[in-house]
Parts: structure tokens; C-alpha cells; sequence
């Protein structure tokens, strides 16, 4: 990936990049407290049988399948105003585009689950009904690391974040902006 | 470099200063103030939901549960928060480790106090 020509000013763009990047660590924030308290929740109750699906932490748990397919949303719509990050053929980047894809299905799984538990009550995290959650999950987490990592790299080439100080780091950081990290047999 | 319609100086020309900030609008180095208000509401939020827990269904979720998942979520919260200050203030001139110390600290006091004193 050779260095892309400036689009719009270096000062606009970095800025852009950081306001992508505050919606990104507010969600990763979300996501990750989901992950606690998802754990909590489970510890106590409702890991292999349902009690109820309004305690605390499913509130949050289902919030949050709702709140980051929106959240990746906006980040898609505002993306739009940084052309170093248009996908292929001007469309989206495709990082986001699963991103985006992975968190709608685990939206839309939050009902199958609901119509599913009206019969089963089992709750462990192997039961088909939430297959769609983890496959989802994966997906978006897949794309967004892909995502976040270009918009990372983007800011290592505009000068706004400094690769790491470690000589062996900041080869493989250049090797990354070059695309040649994971292809050194073939250059 | 080619800039939106309405900026720069109809084609010929770059970008001048005021072209740059009017397209970037509010700077995220000024953006302290309203990543606190929002660190502090997701916090009181995050407390209102263990809250609800312990108080309306402590059959579902006893207090010492919900004291537990309030402090980790409260620690989570202000990973991201010092993250998002940091990240708007590197490579500015602003620096704003007294109000995240503050507010953090502030915070740190409140989840002591609440795990101490509130719940059943």
C-alpha cells in the first residue's frame, strides 16, 4: 500500500479519524462490558436454565445488539467524509461492511431467541437459538479489527500516532503500510 | 487539492487556514468536557441497572452480584474514557490529566461508597 495522496487537508482528516476513533472506543467499551457482565450474569443464574431475561445484565446484553449495528451505522455515515477510507469501487470499506452485517444478524437474533426460549429454556451457549450471536459476533469483530486497524495505519502515515520505538516493531509497522507483512514470500 | 463546494477560493487557489477549520468544526482536543458529562452519565447509568437489579429482582440478582458487576463495569467505563481523552489530546497542546484524575477519583469514591452502603 503505497502512501495515498491527500484528499482533503492533513489537519481535517486527522481530526475526522479521531472522532471515528472516539465512536470506536465507546462501543469497544460497550462490547467489552458486555463481556463481563455477561459472565456475572451467567455465574449466578441462567447458564443452563432461563429464569428470566429481564435481569439486569441481559438488558444490557440486548441493548447492546441493538446499540452497536446503530453505532457502526453512524461510524458508516460519517466515514463517508474520509475518502482514504472508501471501500472498493467508492463503496464501503468492507472491514465495516461486515462489521455492520455481523452486528444486524445478532439484532435480528435477539427475537429468533426470544421465539425460541418460548419453548426451550436451555441457556447454554452450544443451543442453536444463539448460534447466530456467536457467528455474528465473530463476523463483526472480524471487520472491525480490519477496520480499526486501517484507520490506525492511516494515522501512523498522516504522523497523528507514532509507530512503536522498538526497531522490530516499527519494521513490522512499515511492512504493514507497504502490505507486505503477511506476504513476505511473495513481494 | 480539490475542496468541497463552497470552500477554498472557487477553484483556483488551496486551502487557506479558515477553510481548514471551518471543515473540521469542533476540534476533539475540546472535546473534554462533553467525554466527561458522557463518562459520568454511562456511569450513573450503569448504576441504575445494577440498581434495578438488586432492588426489583434479588431473586435474579443479589446486591453482592450487582456491587460486583458495578465495579467492573465502572473500571471498563474508565478504561475508555482516560482512552478517548488521551486520544483527543496527543499531538495538542491541551492537557487535561487534572479533570480526568479528578473525575476519576471522584468516581472511584462513589462505587466504594454505593458498593458499601446501597442495596439489601
Amino acid at each position: 500500500m503505497a502512501q495515498m495522496p491527500a484528499l482533503i487537508p492533513k489537519e481535517v482528516e486527522i481530526q475526522r479519524l479521531k472522532k471515528i476513533w472516539l465512536i470506536v472506543i465507546a462501543m469497544g467499551s460497550t462490547a467489552a462490558s458486555v463481556e463481563v457482565d455477561n459472565f456475572v450474569d451467567g455465574s449466578l443464574h441462567q447458564t443452563s436454565i432461563r429464569d428470566s431475561a429481564f435481569t439486569p445484565a441481559h438488558w444490557w446484553l440486548y441493548s447492546h445488539f441493538v446499540a452497536l449495528p446503530l453505532g457502526w451505522a453512524s461510524v458508516a455515515m460519517y466515514d463517508r467524509k474520509v475518502p482514504i477510507l472508501r471501500g472498493p469501487n467508492n463503496s464501503m470499506n468492507t472491514g465495516l461492511k461486515m462489521t455492520i452485517l455481523g452486528y444486524l444478524a445478532t439484532m435480528f437474533t435477539i427475537g429468533v431467541n426470544e421465539m425460541w426460549h418460548f419453548w426451550f429454556v436451555e441457556e447454554i451457549f452450544a443451543v442453536p437459538n444463539h448460534w447466530m450471536f456467536n457467528m455474528g459476533v465473530v463476523v463483526a469483530f472480524m471487520g472491525a479489527l480490519a477496520y480499526v486497524v486501517r484507520v490506525y495505519a492511516r494515522l501512523v502515515e498522516l504522523g497523528a500516532e507514532t509507530p512503536g520505538e522498538n526497531p522490530y516493531v516499527a519494521e513490522m509497522y512499515k511492512m504493514a503500510l507497504e502490505g507486505k507483512l503477511y506476504s513476505r514470500a511473495i513481494p | 487539492m480539490t475542496l468541497p463546494k463552497g470552500f477554498g477560493s472557487g477553484g483556483a487557489g488551496g486551502a487557506s487556514s479558515a477553510d481548514v477549520e471551518r471543515m473540521i468544526g469542533k476540534r476533539v482536543e475540546n472535546m473534554t468536557g462533553v467525554i466527561t458529562i458522557s463518562f459520568i452519565a454511562a456511569w450513573l447509568a450503569t448504576f441504575g441497572g445494577t440498581a434495578a437489579g438488586y432492588f426489583y429482582y434479588p431473586w435474579a440478582y443479589p446486591t453482592p452480584s450487582g456491587h460486583y458487576a458495578f465495579i467492573v463495569l465502572t473500571i471498563i467505563e474508565a478504561i475508555g474514557y482516560i482512552f478517548c481523552v488521551k486520544v483527543t489530546q496527543e499531538g495538542s497542546n491541551k492537557n487535561s490529566n487534572g479533570l480526568v484524575a479528578g473525575t476519576i477519583a471522584a468516581v472511584t469514591v462513589g462505587t466504594i461508597l454505593i458498593a458499601l452502603f446501597v442495596g439489601n
